[in-house]
């Protein structure tokens, strides 16, 4: 009986798989980059290039990009997903806790979850949602009610959901999770609200927590004593970007928001660890081998929740795995990735906050820029010279492109009191009257020198990520609705639409039918654009 | 780990209980009540509509109606809920600080500098000087009459302090609204063409002439293209005599909407 029931069991399994396509599984995770139809993970790959290999759109044909399909619907938030695409069929997140499978091919809608959320959500920022993860026949979202959900991914059936812990107290979930292995791992956001950030691992199958790290150290631990008092328990260190991932080392490489109050920093004395700091912790475990502090005694809400783009390249003689990082605070910083040692930052935006960043990484300040009662002007603006819009990193070219934010804002300093669940910001800003000297560029870095190679500038600092392509194209969208492709070589424009709302999203690209499709949020709608069919169809 | 929905609902409901309103007007009215008011408005909403409700991202509070509602019920559930589809989060303090809060929040609307009085001048002859002398109605509108160019003054009392009336007629480069922009382009042909900006994106710039025609323009093909911090609309100051000055400011402060000139 047994016998004939594992029988029919494992013929069930593979028939299901003959039927549906294979199931995602960690070798794809692994060498997804090298999966070109693909898109699984939110920065297309664990090492956070944003780059595809297709390359059927290139510089010669790109005129003729056109749109294929939209997907539209009623969304009064910022539409901020990067959608996976696996095997014909497109998985998104549609805000604020919708989840929706689509035709890659048509648009057409195959099914869609949709989460009951509480009124009261609480969020700095916007009901947003950033994506998906995948493996298996699962998909696995972070929510603004802070769970952790898994989700049939033929169907969109609910398979199991966990509390990452009481939204009330303004904890949520914005990012798209990462999967390693057979952990599923999810931040929470919330550093505007007093919170206690921490990022835990959840069994793929079964949604049992496996290990937790808060980004707030303890009484005992490592760090705790650069926060003054009990500020710890509401020092924020939200998450709300997805990491990336080292296979070889193992190492989960988290970037790490700001401290909080953000604009009032007398009541958490000291650097505030690990606020603004990449943490590399051992995937199996989530153990911290190293950290690196950006900004220590952050007051101007530069959360280092920005990309960390990990690079095999020679420096100094020697090849080194590196982590390379365009940072909100207007500073581009490299790493190593397998220790953390410190090896170098440069200005890649005006910034008038620090004269320079020493030897060992810290930055030296320049007196008098930190927030007051009657308002400091300081370059870069309280979003950063960079924010959470991903950059991208093209192999061929060797170059790194990074959407840039020059401006200044002016930070005000004021009462602050902490509140479960209510703002815990420590005054403000205002960018009204510093705005005349804003605008945005599209700017390719030799990752290893820093040195700027090209610009293309914007008219205003854009809220878009970038995404590479094999046909040294860059795609890029502008916060005046443009989304245009650039020349990977020279940054020079090759075409642009536009789409008639501001881009909040970073682009992606797959490949179904034999077709190679460009996709990006903007508005309401998720735009996808291909070459016309050679049969004119 | 996986919960019903029924638990994760029962332990919502404390929340939702703590911030309800129960009563229709404001109960606090004490001088401790204020002081918190006003501290816990610092702390929760100055970040985005100023600390006089003057300034930053967030609607300008200082202003004597608002478009959301103005009874003590509605401008509660405004705060308690927040306005969903904009960036304007609900504040879910507990209802005695929800109170305290909007007692200070009301005291915007009474600053005196904010207020638009007609002071001692005469609607009746200022509506002569702006129709007449001050050639005002060539770029502003008043009800079904008057230009393109600049605002429209229909509100104008209900929008603008006697202070912001009077800089805008002597200095009316100090302050000027993005959609007001003055304009001067040069065009490949050599036409010079001066206006206000209605809108601009990376490529093109839109510009309302003096004629009030809309032009659209790439601005590559532009020979040049200025914005210079300077208003299309001539300072008063010496233009008009004092006395005229106070009659057109009065006028302006009587006007509150089509046929709802202030009889004051």
């Amino acid at each position: 009986m047994r016998r004939t029931l594992a029988r029919w069991t494992l013929a069930g399994t593979l028939l299901a798989a003959c039927l549906v396509g294979a199931e995602v599984n960690n070798d794809d995770l692994l060498r997804d980059e090298a999966v070109a139809s693909d898109w699984l993970n939110y920065h297309g790959g664990y090492s956070g290039h944003r780059h595809s290999l297709l390359g059927q759109i290139d510089r010669s044909n790109v005129a003729s990009l056109r749109v294929d399909w939209v997907f539209q619907k009623r969304i009064s938030e910022k539409f901020e997903v990067t959608p996976l695409v696996h095997d014909g069929i497109m998985y998104i997140t549609v805000p604020p806790g919708d989840v929706y499978a689509l035709d890659a091919e048509t648009g057409a809608q195959l099914w869609r979850y949709s989460r009951r959320l509480p009124s009261k959500l609480i969020a700095c920022c916007g009901l947003v949602n950033r994506g998906l993860a995948i493996l298996g026949d699962r998909l696995f979202m972070a929510t603004l009610d802070a769970f952790a959900i898994a989700l049939d991914r033929k169907t969109g059936r609910l398979l199991w959901e966990s509390e990452l812990i009481d939204y009330s107290l303004g904890y949520s979930g914005t990012h798209a999770p990462l999967v390693v292995k057979d952990l599923v791992m999810v931040g929470t956001a919330g550093g505007e609200y007093g919170i206690r950030g921490f990022i835990d691992a959840f069994d793929v199958e079964t949604g049992e927590r496996r290990w937790r790290f808060y980004t707030i150290p303890g009484p005992g631990e490592f760090g705790h004593e650069t926060w003054a008092g009990e500020s710890w328990k509401s020092g924020g260190a939200s998450i709300w970007i997805t990491p990336s991932y080292d296979p070889e080392l193992n190492l989960v490489y988290w970037g790490v928001g700001n401290p909080g109050p953000d604009w009032n920093g007398d009541v958490r004395l000291g650097d505030n660890l690990f606020s603004d700091s990449v943490v590399a912790l051992d995937a199996d475990t989530g153990k911290r081998k190293w950290h690196f502090q950006f900004t220590p005694h952050d007051v101007h809400d530069w959360d280092a929740t920005q990309v960390m783009v990990l690079l095999d390249k020679e420096y100094r003689g020697r090849q080194r795995k590196l982590l390379v990082t365009a940072n909100r605070n207007g500073f581009i910083y490299m790493l190593d990735r397998e220790t953390g040692e410190f090896l170098k930052a440069t200005q890649f935006v005006q910034q008038t906050w620090a004269v320079g960043i020493s030897e060992e990484g810290r930055p030296i300040r320049r007196p008098g820029m930190e927030p007051s009662a009657e308002g400091t002007e300081v370059y870069p603006t309280v979003a950063g010279g960079t924010n959470w819009m991903s950059p991208a990193y093209n192999p061929d070219t060797g170059l790194l492109y990074v959407s840039c934010r020059e401006g200044s804002s002016l930070y005000f300093k004021g009462e602050t009191e902490y509140r479960p669940g209510t703002r815990y910001w420590g005054s403000m800003f205002v960018n009204e009257q510093t705005m005349h000297n804003w605008y945005g560029a599209v700017r390719a870095f030799d990752p290893v020198t820093a040195e700027l190679q090209w610009e293309h500038r914007l008219f205003q600092p854009a809220w878009a990520g970038l995404v590479s392509t094999a046909g040294h194209l860059i795609f890029a969208g502008t916060s005046d609705g443009f989304f245009k492709a650039l020349d990977a070589d020279s940054g020079e424009e090759l075409w642009r639409i536009n789409l008639g709302a501001g881009i909040q999203a970073s682009p992606m690209a797959y490949e179904v039918g034999g077709r190679q499709m460009i996709a990006v949020a903007a508005g309401g709608g998720l735009f996808v654009f291909a070459l016309p069919r050679p049969d004119g169809d | 780990m996986r919960i019903t929905r029924c638990a994760f609902l029962l332990a919502a409901l404390p929340l939702v209980l703590v911030a309800a309103r129960t009563q229709e007007a404001n109960p606090m009215h004490s001088d401790e009540d204020f002081a918190e008011g006003k501290r816990l408005y610092r702390i929760n909403c100055g970040v985005c509509h100023g600390m006089e409700g003057k300034t930053g991202r967030g609607a300008r509070l200082a202003r004597r109606s608002y478009a959301r509602g103005n009874s003590d019920a509605e401008l509660f559930d405004l705060i308690e809920a927040g306005i969903p589809g904009t960036d304007m989060p609900g504040l879910w303090l507990e209802e005695d600080d929800i109170w305290r809060i909007l007692l200070f929040v009301r005291t915007f609307a009474e600053t005196a500098s904010e207020a638009c009085e007609p002071g001692a001048g005469d609607p009746a002859a200022g509506k002569e000087v702006f129709e007449a002398k001050g050639s005002c109605l060539a770029c502003h509108t008043v009800g079904a009459a008057g230009g393109r160019l600049g605002p429209d003054m229909t509100y104008a009392g209900a929008m603008y302090s006697t202070e912001q009336l009077r800089t805008a007629l002597l200095e009316p480069a100090a302050e000027i609204a993005d959609r007001y922009r003055t304009v001067r382009a040069v065009t490949a042909e050599g036409e010079q063409v001066e206006g206000v900006r209605m809108n601009e994106n990376g490529y093109r710039i839109f510009v309302m002439d003096r004629s009030e025609d809309i032009r659209s323009f790439r601005k590559r093909d532009l020979k040049s293209l200025e914005q210079p911090d300077q208003s299309l609309m001539p300072a008063y100051r010496g233009l008009l005599s004092p006395a005229d000055l106070e009659h057109l400011i009065a006028y302006l402060c009587s006007l509150r909407g089509p046929g709802k000139e202030d009889a004051r």
